[in-house]
């Protein structure tokens, strides 16, 4: 267990799996220009329709994005931590972000300048490449996730979704509130707290003021959609690719 | 007239005839599945008037449309970030022509090729507000407004106002039983704004659709 105090000397970038995962040549590159920020829960780091001018990358925090129709309902549409980036709308050309992300879990992320970002992403190496397997990865997450909003039940996503969202943390524990996983999943809040409750009298977890521990996470797997496992494979296949095509070799 | 396919033909003069000439003009069939999520893309399509659909499947369940090709845009744009599988399923969802390249002649093609890996990552980016749009979309809104707005997007991407279409197939497409659709076109014919048979759709009242549509539609893609 970590205390507030030795969390907050061990930040390093590559606890980043992104950052992590670059030569070293390539983060030291960067490393002058990435700034560490506090990020606290329900925090609008975008709003949709945004001009972009930096992107983040989580080490402990998770960053939700999520599509905001015309009348201000919201559905999430991907989960961001610590394996990845928010705001690829950046190097993809788009000007602006066409979601808001909002913090769903406190905690801290690498804030990088755009410019930067473009100035390391034209040399096409390993962050370039990097990058766009991240990209292919949070594309599998979203239409999986478009799919499993239509068909499965709110107690099987929000199991998935308790997965996916432990996967960019390190650890089994999340601050979180019934109303913003509502807001996550777009369902009304008792449906989320009818769900919970099943999960916490069968054992599977522990909710209590906010916070989320995963007692049992094979029983929440088990009573996951297959959604988390399509998610979690296709993104590992392509963080070890990464890895393999990236790291240095000494 | 000639139709052209729009992604290609806002790329200069040169790279435009560089594409083309690696490009093979193919007929597309109603139904046909052009690539398998995590299966190595064969080719890329540049539709001219034939539609594509790129759909989510979940076990079991129907499948469910997340975006839609035509010839604004094209099949393969996933390529651009040096990954040789799709994320998605393909399947063409209206038949006519298309501009066909090998998926490696486009991977081989792209770092010689500023202005089209800008396109193509510029249209990268809108598939994926796109999906983000249409799962919120699928979420909140009725069938009916639904169908409404796949029906405008649809005539937005193919000639003409006959949409060859059945109930399953845009069952298939809405993530909804098929007796949901019924109930919808019912409504829609209702009000005169569409007429139904054997198959093919024919949009009578195009500005009443659009008030049909929920307000998903015309927000990017007007």
């Amino acid at each position: 267990m970590h205390t507030a105090s030795s969390m907050k000397e061990s930040h390093d970038p590559s606890q980043n799996l992104l950052l992590g995962a670059l030569p070293r040549e390539a983060l030291a590159r960067l490393e002058p220009a990435l700034v560490l920020e506090r990020l606290e829960l329900g925090t609008v780091v975008y709003e949709s329709g945004d001009v972009m001018n930096e992107v983040y990358f989580p080490t402990d925090s998770i960053i939700s994005l999520l599509y905001v129709m015309e009348d201000g309902r919201s559905a999430e549409i991907s989960v961001v931590g610590r394996e990845g980036v928010v705001g690829i709308a950046l190097f993809m050309g788009g000007e602006s972000t066409p979601s808001r992300a909002i913090v769903q879990s406190a905690g801290h992320a690498y804030r990088l300048k755009g410019q930067k970002l473009r100035a390391e992403f034209d040399r096409h190496g390993a962050f370039h490449h990097l990058l766009l397997r991240y990209t292919q990865a949070l594309i599998t997450q979203m239409a999986q996730t478009a799919a499993c909003n239509r068909h499965h039940t709110i107690d099987q996503q929000l199991c998935r979704w308790l997965l996916l969202s432990m996967d960019r943390v390190n650890g089994d524990e999340l601050t979180m509130t019934q109303e913003l996983i509502a807001n996550m999943l777009g369902v009304r809040r008792e449906g989320v707290t009818e769900a919970a409750s099943k999960l916490q009298r069968s054992g599977v977890i522990e909710y209590r003021r906010g916070h989320i521990r995963i007692l049992d996470r094979a029983e929440l797997e088990r009573r996951s959609c297959e959604c988390y496992a399509v998610v979690k494979r296709e993104s590992d296949r392509l963080m070890q690719d990464q890895a393999v095509w990236s790291k240095d070799s000494g | 007239m000639a139709r052209t396919n729009l992604l290609l033909s806002a790329l200069p003069k040169r790279e435009r005839l560089d594409v083309l000439a690696l490009c093979e003009v193919v007929q597309l069939t109603f139904g046909t599945v052009l690539c398998e999520p995590r299966r190595p893309y064969l080719h890329a399509h540049f539709p001219l008037t034939g539609l594509i659909s790129l759909v989510a499947g979940v076990d079991g369940e129907p499948a469910v449309e997340l975006t839609m090709i035509g010839r604004e845009g094209m099949l393969g744009a996933s390529l651009l970030l040096s990954v040789d599988e799709a994320p998605q399923r393909a399947i063409v969802q209206a038949a006519g022509t298309s501009l066909r390249l090998e998926a490696a002649a486009l991977r081989r093609m792209l770092p010689e090729s500023p202005a089209l890996s800008r396109r193509i990552g510029r249209y990268l980016h809108e598939q994926l507000i796109e999906l983000a749009q249409t799962a919120a979309c699928m979420q909140f809104h009725p069938v009916e407004a639904r169908l409404a707005r796949w029906l405008l997007m649809t005539q937005d991407r193919v000639p003409g106002d006959r949409l060859q279409l059945t109930h399953q197939f845009l069952a298939d497409m809405l993530g909804v039983r098929r007796s949901a659709v019924t109930i919808a076109s019912g409504a829609l014919k209702h009000r005169g704004l569409i007429e139904y048979s054997r198959g093919e759709i024919r949009v009578l009242d195009r500005s009443g659709l659009e008030r049909a549509a929920c307000g998903c539609y015309g927000m990017r893609h007007a």
